[in-house]
């Protein structure tokens, strides 16, 4: 039982693989396409990663994807003036980091619930985005060469091409897993998510981490839109909205292969790639994307329900 | 013939086997007592009878007819009625709406909820303990853990599929008052009379010799003594829950307070407090009593650096009052808190992280954290107060009450504090780990720890404090010093119908 708990989550992605390997026998798995599944969730997973250092508090950040769009936006706006793509990007990072820190200081600070929080930033970003761009798509020559050919490299291994946007992702990845996991900083993050009274007592400076949480999570959010951004060599303010549902979607189907149901980096790399392969499997299979949605919403609440057996008893 | 009869009750986790061929008679009109050490396997019993957790293999016969012991409904149509150590009330729900939670609500016209008449039920069953200051239409989260467990108590009277029969208790004296404790045993006797069963959990050898008229010892997964409690001791009972023989009482001091000061509050107030005046040394144990609720709490948060003082004056280690948690704790002020699940455990996190957590930044270098160096402090502590566990990287949740106990222990004890601050250390721990946690608390005197020890065990605080803090409603009603006293002197003092002979 409690194996069948733990490893639904895997097995089902197994199946999923197994699924579309049988019935797309010459495209689905060669090197090319899993390379392009993991160049397209790249932003998705840095997103998703990013989420995961506040739910390991327990918390959750519903602006993300509304930052996305924003710090693209705000690149964008800083090439036409004339920044040099470093500047323009350190900047938008720089807006992500603030904006995160913002929500922090709402959560940690003024003590708002931060779902209400989020959702009240989520708007606010949103809003800055369009004010900034005049509701415009900024493309074209506006955008630097340098910036938009970023998506487009790739790191030459033999005959395999990573795409940098993969890099990216595998590099936040990497630097998340070490913080959560690796860091009296994780830990206690961890030690907030699994009773903030009792953490605060335990001499954890609670408010203070839960801000600087917010803070990072703000800043992935930002890197991925910038992400998003040098792929489309655009930028417009609702270019990041699909992220935030989709990445809280794969925190909880990562959950989902926790005992003690704790967010866990690489779980929720296990979710980001179930979501993945489910959309490039079922586009190629031609299936309608409301179709797809349904079924993604039916596999997450199939994984969460399977999770919950048996839970409590035993 | 036995009520409720139950043999060859099985259960292990994970393998390692909790409950091995157990047998339990329970008469009606009996109280039987059941003990154990922290572990023992008394709750996972409990929760077995109560069809919250499986057993691997069990016989039960209600009446001599065949009993499956599956779901909590199927228990509960059996006339069962359960107060778990560790079942929690529904905090955003008043306090009726606790008691009525898994009962049928009176209703009127068979749909909406009688408010009226199910606040009146509420507080008759909440009156039979004598409970007055409980407002059954206040929100059940706002009360700490002795009226949360009244709550529970009243709950265990109210309605049910079927007429109760019998009612299991597991370890309620621990969160009481003296006055409720004896209203509590009250009620037990009075439903032993009209005939129900009584199936009652306690480390308190005084309480099961004076309630209950039978006794069960386990030990190791199996009934180590079943007799009735005229036939047995206490000292017997002791044996045959360790396997040892203890030497019941309080260890000496190991030296005497040295002349640092590591406490001093000058006519200090804050909040409810006020007029708090005292020196403590290095080495020095202070017992702080008081009635239900007389500002215990908030003297220790005080000095954890929670709240401002609004006048006098406060030194702590030499500095001023810590100004939140964090910094008490980096200045090596540690504290145990009164209530170990809403306030000290982190449940689904493992042994290990409850532990180390105030201790990560001297665990860890340059803020990477060290595993081992982890799991080995961890060890060390859990070793040092018997902990019993099957691993390291277990959930707390998974621990027995008691063994959770020891590890909000182990953490506040991992390092030698400068300033301990206890509340309720002892709370649902066993007699044999009781005098390790004296012995440990000694030890750490011996060494120039200061501590303060907020506590309802007035045996204890006789037992370890050098001096003893009165507290009436927040105010320093006197201070006293141990020697010489005893539990009903102290008592009389805490009541204030005698004045205080002043500590030298
Ligand atoms: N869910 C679980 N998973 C693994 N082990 C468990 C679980 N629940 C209980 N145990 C183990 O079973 C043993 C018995 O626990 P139980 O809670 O019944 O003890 P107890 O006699 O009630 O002790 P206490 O006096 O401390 O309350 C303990 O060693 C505990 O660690
Ligand atoms: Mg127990």
């Amino acid at each position: 039982m409690t194996l069948l708990r733990r490893y639904a989550t895997l097995i089902g992605f197994a199946a999923i693989l197994l699924f579309f390997a049988i019935s797309l026998p010459d495209t689905f798995l060669t090197s090319q396409n899993l390379i392009n599944i993991s160049q397209q969730v790249s932003m998705l997973a840095v997103v998703a990663f990013a989420m995961t250092v506040v739910m390991a508090m327990g918390d959750f950040d519903l602006s993300v994807g509304s930052m996305a769009s924003l710090s693209g936006v705000v690149a964008a706006t800083l090439f036409v003036a004339g920044w040099s793509v470093p500047a323009g990007i350190a900047a938008a990072l720089a807006v992500g980091l603030l904006g995160g820190l913002f929500n922090g200081l709402l959560v940690a600070g003024l003590g708002i619930l931060p779902f209400v929080a989020t959702l009240g930033t989520l708007t606010m970003f949103s809003g800055i985005a369009f004010t900034i761009s005049d509701g415009r798509t900024i493309f074209g020559r506006d955008i630097p060469e340098g910036f938009g050919t970023f998506a487009r490299d790739a790191l030459e291994l033999g005959s395999l091409r990573i795409p940098s946007l993969t890099l990216v992702a595998l590099a936040v990845l990497a630097v998340v897993w070490f913080v959560l996991e690796h860091t009296s900083y994780g830990r206690r993050l961890y030690a907030i998510g699994g009773n903030m009274e009792a953490a605060r007592l335990a001499g954890v400076n609670v408010r203070r981490l839960r801000a600087s949480a917010f803070a990072i999570t703000g800043l992935g959010a930002a890197g991925a839109g910038l992400m998003v951004a040098s792929r489309v060599a655009s930028a417009n303010p609702t270019q990041g909205a699909g992220l935030m549902l989709d990445a809280i979607a794969a925190v909880f189907l990562g959950m989902t292969m926790s005992e003690e149901a704790e967010p866990r980096v690489l779980a929720t790399l296990v979710g980001v790639l179930i979501l993945a392969v489910l959309d490039n499997g079922l586009t190629q299979l031609a299936v309608d994307s409301y179709v797809r949605e349904i079924l993604v919403g039916g596999i997450i609440l199939a994984a969460v329900a399977s999770a919950r057996i048996g839970l409590g008893r035993g | 013939m036995a009520l409720l009869s139950i043999r060859e009750l099985h259960k292990s986790y994970g393998g390692a086997p909790v409950l091995s061929g157990v047998s339990l008679d329970l008469r009606a009109g009996e109280v039987h007592a059941l003990m154990g050490e922290n572990g023992a396997g008394k709750s996972t019993l409990i929760r077995i009878l109560a069809g919250v957790t499986v057993a691997d293999r069990v016989e039960a016969r209600l009446d001599g007819a065949s009993l499956g012991l599956g779901t909590p409904a199927e228990a509960d149509r059996a006339g069962f009625r359960f107060v778990h150590q560790e079942l929690n009330i529904v905090p955003a729900l008043s306090v009726a709406e606790n008691i009525f939670l898994g009962h049928p609500m009176p209703r009127r016209f068979g749909a909406a909820v009688d408010w009226k008449r199910l606040n009146a039920r509420a507080a008759e069953a909440l009156a039979r303990f004598g409970v007055r200051h409980i407002d059954p239409r206040a929100k059940a989260g706002r009360l700490g853990v002795g009226d949360r467990m009244l709550i529970r108590l009243a709950s265990m009277l109210v309605g049910g599929a079927s007429p109760a029969r019998l009612f299991v208790l597991d370890e309620p004296t621990a969160a009481l008052t003296h006055a409720e404790s004896d209203r509590l045993f009250r009620v037990i006797d009075e439903l032993a009379r009209g005939g129900a069963a009584i199936l009652y959990v306690s480390h308190r050898i005084d309480e099961v010799m004076a309630l209950a008229s039978r006794v069960t010892v386990l030990r190791d997964g199996k009934v180590a003594l079943s007799a009735p409690t005229a036939e047995t001791s206490r000292a017997a009972l002791i044996r045959a829950m360790t396997g040892r023989e203890i030497a019941e009482g309080h260890p000496p001091r190991l030296a005497t307070p040295r002349p640092s000061v590591v406490c001093r509050l000058e006519d200090l107030s804050s909040g409810r407090l006020s007029g708090l005046r005292f020196d403590l040394r290095a080495g020095e144990v202070l017992g702080v009593v008081g009635l239900d609720n007389a500002g215990q709490s908030d003297l220790l948060r005080l000095l954890l650096g929670e709240g401002a003082p609004a006048g006098g004056r406060a030194e702590v280690a030499g500095r001023s009052l810590p100004r939140s948690p964090a910094e008490a704790w980096r200045r090596g002020i540690a504290y145990v808190p009164r209530e170990r699940r809403k306030e000290g455990l982190m449940s689904g996190r493992t042994i290990t992280a409850n532990t180390v957590l105030p201790h990560l930044s001297r665990l860890s270098r340059h803020g990477l954290a060290r595993p081992r160096r982890e799991a080995a402090e961890a060890r060390r502590v859990a070793e040092r107060l018997r902990l019993r566990f099957q691993h390291l990287s277990q959930p707390v949740r998974t621990l027995s009450g008691g063994n959770q106990q020891k590890v909000v222990l182990g953490r506040a004890t991992l390092a030698t504090p400068r300033l301990l601050l206890l509340e309720e250390p002892t709370r649902g721990v066993d007699v044999g780990a009781r005098q390790d946690i004296y012995a440990a608390l000694r030890g750490l005197a011996a060494e120039g720890c200061a501590i303060v020890l907020a506590s309802t065990d007035l045996p204890e605080v006789l037992g370890l404090a050098d001096r003893i803090l009165i507290l009436r409603d927040g105010r320093q009603a006197a201070i006293v010093g141990a020697a010489g006293l005893d539990p009903s002197s102290l008592l009389a003092l805490i009541y204030g119908d005698e004045e205080p002979v002043p500590a030298s």
